[in-house]
């Protein structure tokens, strides 16, 4: 077990996707995260185990490097490209009940703001940690992110905003929400924001990068 | 000795020190609307209402210089329009066949496309049909295009001449091959195109960058002093330095070499952590950089990129605009101003100015301070 584990964190974390992938150029030819989770849950390794010993470590791995800033957004799309080939294993056994999600991350672009990578990359790392992830895309309107709330009791939810001119709108969603989910979770990301502005508006987090997102959730 | 505005900037690019430091920031679209409080869609589409408007601004905040970041502007603008709509104070929206634009004073227009396109795959790009041969859009922004009449490609800076004679430097502006590949292929796509297929992205940077280079050349025999390529996306934030070496510097070297051969300084913008990969841009022949956005939101030490870089090229920087102007009380912002017009002073060619541009909503009082402390602190 020990070896498809180390081996499929591996691909994940070198963005191995696939046999058919190029990169990296060191493992062409070899078996990626997708034929490896297959032969690990064919050879009788849970997928609890793939899951939370291969996956989820190793997406972290990856979070501390973009973090670090020793992995770069090419990087990290393929090894989150990687993660998914390896999740489409997994689908069935988050159906049947046997392995769970941590929980639920909702997660949009405020409104007013078209900008979307900041977001997707939040939204493939925690995912990658092993959360459901509703993305309401861009330009989110604040009665959106509340309905979103209301149909997913428990959630935590992720703001992001690139320009100074839509945190503006984010303060607005921030302070509304809060009135109707005074408890609710949330994080906000985005160049332009720190963490005073995030304190400021009533947010529970700023999160400088997807990995102190990651860590934060996980910590709840 | 007394120097004209233009002669002040020129001196700077040329690496010499003027009788103060040079002012000159790049307004954000949303920050020259909430300044002047145009019909917004008219300062968007209208070269005259945007060349009047650029001039108004420099005037106004005193500056040495003038960042013209958007050229070709159609006299013809209005005839392919299905509906101009004036919503509530400064704001409008504009049908067109294809979309609809909400302009307002805030920040830049946002557009909505009836039947957005879908990016095509890498590997499905046909470089000679699906890459421009000819460049006639600008990239603003994500989904926001801005077209460059081909029969009034550069009007805009005869009539910035007609207007301020030599008093000011007047500057041209570009956009990085790269950001075109980016705009090309979808973000995401794009990025993980350079992993995936290099040699593709290659054919398509070089053919964008063989009409950039005529577009940039054109843009030489009008009254400009210098070129400033904007190349957003080539930061720390984005690309590895080794993505950089492979995927921007080549591309955007060659068409700076054809900038500096046409006699016109040329200056690469690029936001965000760059403390990296100062050495490679300077590789790149440009004579100056702009932005070096400090901590938090670069990582760019401005003494230390002097002592690095700063022998060989000109400095334009670095005010951060949202921590210094926009979120920081009057002694805060004036701190960090007066450091960077110290640090600025002791380095080599310098020009005050924000890092990125300025942000919108920066009040037009702390934009004042600019000039002021510039007579305080700027005199060599």
């Amino acid at each position: 077990m020990e070896d498809f584990i180390g081996r499929i964190s591996i691909s994940i974390q070198k963005g191995k996707v696939d046999i058919n992938s190029p990169y990296p150029p060191d493992m062409k030819g070899q078996p990626g995260a997708f034929e490896l989770t297959g032969e690990a849950l064919e050879n009788g390794v849970s997928a609890n185990d793939i899951l939370t010993k291969a996956m989820i470590p190793a997406m972290g791995i990856v979070g501390d490097l973009f973090k670090d800033k020793k992995l770069f957004v090419p990087q990290v799309l393929m090894c989150a490209k990687a993660m998914n080939s390896a999740m489409s294993h997994l689908k069935p056994y988050f159906s049947s009940g046997e392995i769970c999600k941590r929980g639920t991350f909702v997660i949009g672009t405020v409104s007013g703001d078209l900008h979307d990578i900041g977001k997707n990359l939040v939204s493939m790392m925690i995912e990658g940690s092993g959360w459901t992830v509703v993305d309401l895309g861009v330009d989110v309107k604040t009665e959106k992110f509340l309905e979103a709330i209301g149909d997913n009791p428990g959630c935590i939810l992720g703001m992001s905003a690139l320009l100074t001119t839509t945190m503006e709108s984010m303060e607005k969603s921030v302070r509304t929400l809060r009135e109707v989910y005074p408890s609710q979770k949330i994080i906000v990301g985005g160049a332009p924001l720190n963490n005073e502005f995030a304190h400021r508006i009533g947010a529970d987090l700023f999160a400088p990068n997807p990995q102190i997102a990651v860590e934060f959730i996980n910590s709840l | 000795m007394s120097y004209t505005p233009r002669e002040r900037v020129l001196a700077a690019m040329n690496l010499q020190k003027p009788d103060r430091v040079p002012l000159m920031c790049q307004f954000s679209i949303g920050s020259m609307m909430q300044q002047l409080k145009p019909s917004p869609a008219e300062f968007w589409y209208d070269g005259d209402v945007f060349a009047s408007g650029l001039v108004e601004l420099c005037k106004r905040f005193k500056f040495d210089g003038i960042l013209v970041s958007l050229h070709g502007h159609s006299p013809g603008w209005r005839d392919n329009i299905v509906s101009f709509n004036k919503l509530e104070e400064g704001k409008q929206e504009i049908v067109f066949t294809d979309r609809s634009e909400f302009h307002s004073w805030t920040d830049l227009p946002m557009v909505k496309y009836f039947n957005k396109p879908v990016h095509k795959g890498i590997d499905e790009i046909d470089v000679e049909n699906d890459v421009p041969g000819v460049i006639d859009y600008i990239p603003v922004s994500q989904d926001l295009y801005f077209k460059i009449d081909k029969d009034h490609p550069f009007d805009i800076f005869l009539k910035l001449k007609e207007m301020v004679g030599s008093e000011y430097s007047i500057h041209g502006e570009i956009t990085s091959p790269f950001d075109y590949l980016l705009d090309l292929l979808g973000y995401e796509q794009a990025l993980i195109s350079l992993i995936l297929n290099p040699e593709k992205c290659k054919e398509i940077l070089q053919k964008f960058t063989n009409g950039i280079t005529v577009l940039a050349k054109e843009m030489c025999k009008y009254p400009i002093d210098a070129v400033k390529i904007s190349s957003p996306f080539a930061g720390m934030g984005f690309i590895s330095p080794e993505h950089y070496s492979e995927f921007v510097l080549p591309y955007e070297s060659q068409f700076i070499k054809e900038i500096r051969n046409c006699g016109k300084h040329v200056y690469i913008h690029t936001c965000g952590h760059i403390d990296d990969r100062l050495e490679l841009m300077q590789q790149s022949g440009a004579s100056g950089l702009e932005c070096l956005d400090p901590e938090p939101v670069g990582n760019v030490d401005l003494e230390d990129a002097f002592k690095r870089i700063g022998s060989k090229m000109f400095i334009k920087g670095n005010i951060d605009s949202i921590n210094s102007l926009l979120y920081a009380d009057d002694a805060k912002a004036e701190r960090d101003i007066l450091k960077i017009i110290e640090t600025g002073k002791r380095g080599g060619g310098f020009i005050l100015s924000t890092a990125c541009s300025i942000a919108p909503m920066v009040s037009s009082e702390r934009l004042d301070m600019l000039p002021e402390l510039i007579k305080k602190a700027g005199r060599y």
